[in-house]
């Protein structure tokens, strides 16, 4: 599967998947620990069932993985595959922000 | 044990056993932390329930996302399997319920209108079709089971096998018993004239006889024979069992990926199958030219039959579609 169509089947899930690798971009991390990174970096706070979905279908997606721990909060950290597919989300909303953004400058002078 | 423990706990009964084995833990520390900052949130509670009804769905094959490791796939699948499973046998048993009061009306005369008699010739074809293809998907399975059991190599199949096997003997006894007991069907002078053996039609007739308006007639029912009411109440869970022994033996049975493949194509083709018998219905409700009394005149039990024919038609090609997904 390529990187830019593993999240095609997440359907309302898509979101909070991006959230939650780009969260583990920068190291593994348990499940309070994500909400709390999120709400830090995107201003949104991923309700328990809403996150838990979405990591399960990223695990069985093998986009991130479940780090062996001794600790009832299991943290999670980013496989290769699930770096490749970031970047190709994030590529893809940059793609967006920069044409919606070019549109605003030249149609009503919004930079 | 705290407030917060106790919610946590009671919360975590929306999922589903086997993803609370493997993130009860530490689903349920999050929720602590979550209850401790936030003790009242609606919102929090209706997340964890959607959260809870989707993990059970995806445990039944019905939605989420199809796992890429080959072994995670193909227990998908399986599930997937299981629940058309399911969603066909409550088709052939509803379906079963107006095919034979067709065909037994048949018995006694042709239907009056061609509509009535095409729909009749529809709805005979797609459900001795729908009989052939969960026979064929039934045989291999079974085999397989069988093998494995009798090598000791699957004790979790034991009691599925035997479950599965009672309510088969429960719904082949009383079948044949109740169906030979009809005026009209076993022996009758003019079975001949039907579109079936007048014994297959007593048979499907019996086997459904649960599926009945009466059982919105209290006072009629109760001239019943008392056998006929043990028989009528007791069926349901014959089948329930037999169903359940089923779907339980083929989520656990760890079969090959061609025979999943092979499975895989029977129930797409199980899907087209039984959307044909649903059109054959509705044709048939639509063009109600019997005379009431008939047996052909269709009553408010079979649009409610067909009602939920075609929810168990939508439930099976959702689990056909995530099957076909699952890389197995």
């Amino acid at each position: 599967m390529s990187a830019d169509k593993a999240l095609d089947g997440f359907g309302r899930y898509a979101g909070p998947a991006t959230l939650i690798l780009a969260s583990l971009a920068d190291g593994s991390k348990h499940g309070y620990a994500l909400t709390k990174d999120i709400e830090s970096f995107a201003g949104v706070r991923v309700a328990p069932g809403t996150l838990y979905e979405a990591l399960a279908r990223l695990q069985a997606q093998g986009l991130i993985e479940a780090v062996e721990s001794h600790d009832r909060r299991r943290p999670y950290r980013l496989t290769e595959v699930g770096a490749a597919t970031l970047q190709a989300q994030l590529d893809a909303q940059r793609r967006v922000a920069d044409v919606g953004l070019r549109r605003l400058a030249q149609g009503w002078g919004l930079a | 044990m705290s407030g917060p423990q106790e919610q946590a706990k009671r919360l975590l009964r929306w999922y589903p056993r086997a993803w609370r084995a493997r993130y009860g833990e530490e689903f349920t520390e999050l929720l602590i932390a979550d209850l401790t900052e936030r003790p009242r949130s609606a919102a929090r509670t209706a997340d964890v329930i959607r959260g809870g009804l989707v993990a059970r769905l995806t445990d039944a094959g019905l939605c989420g996302c199809a796992p890429q490791a080959p072994e995670l796939a193909r227990v998908h699948a399986r599930a997937g399997l299981a629940s058309l499973a399911c969603c066909a046998a409550v088709f052939l048993g509803v379906g079963g319920a107006i095919w034979s009061q067709l065909v037994i009306g048949w018995q006694w005369s042709a239907p009056g209108t061609a509509g009535t008699a095409v729909a009749t010739f529809a709805m005979t074809g797609t459900i001795l079709v729908l009989a052939l293809l969960a026979l064929l998907a039934a045989l291999p399975v079974a085999w397989a089971v069988a093998t494995r059991l009798a090598r000791g190599q699957a004790r979790r199949l034991a009691a599925p096998s035997a479950l599965f096997l009672a309510g088969l003997a429960v719904m082949i006894v009383g079948g044949r018993h109740f169906g030979n007991g009809w005026p009209g069907t076993g022996g009758h002078p003019w079975a001949r004239t039907g579109l079936v053996p007048g014994g297959v039609a007593a048979f499907s007739w019996a086997s459904t006889l649960s599926v009945s308006s009466f059982w919105a007639h209290p006072a009629a029912l109760a001239a019943f024979p008392a056998a006929e009411l043990t028989w009528m109440a007791l069926s349901p869970l014959a089948l329930a069992c037999l169903v359940a022994g089923a779907a339980t033996a083929v989520r656990r049975a760890e079969v090959s990926p061609a025979l999943l493949r092979f499975e895989g194509r029977l129930a797409g083709a199980a899907c087209v199958t039984m959307a044909a018998f649903v059109g054959a219905g509705c044709a048939w409700l639509a063009g109600r030219t019997a005379p009431p009394g008939s047996l052909f005149h269709p009553g408010a039990i079979d649009v409610a039959g067909l009602a939920v024919m075609t929810v168990a038609l939508g439930v099976a090609c959702q689990a056909a579609r995530q099957f076909r997904r699952a890389p197995v």
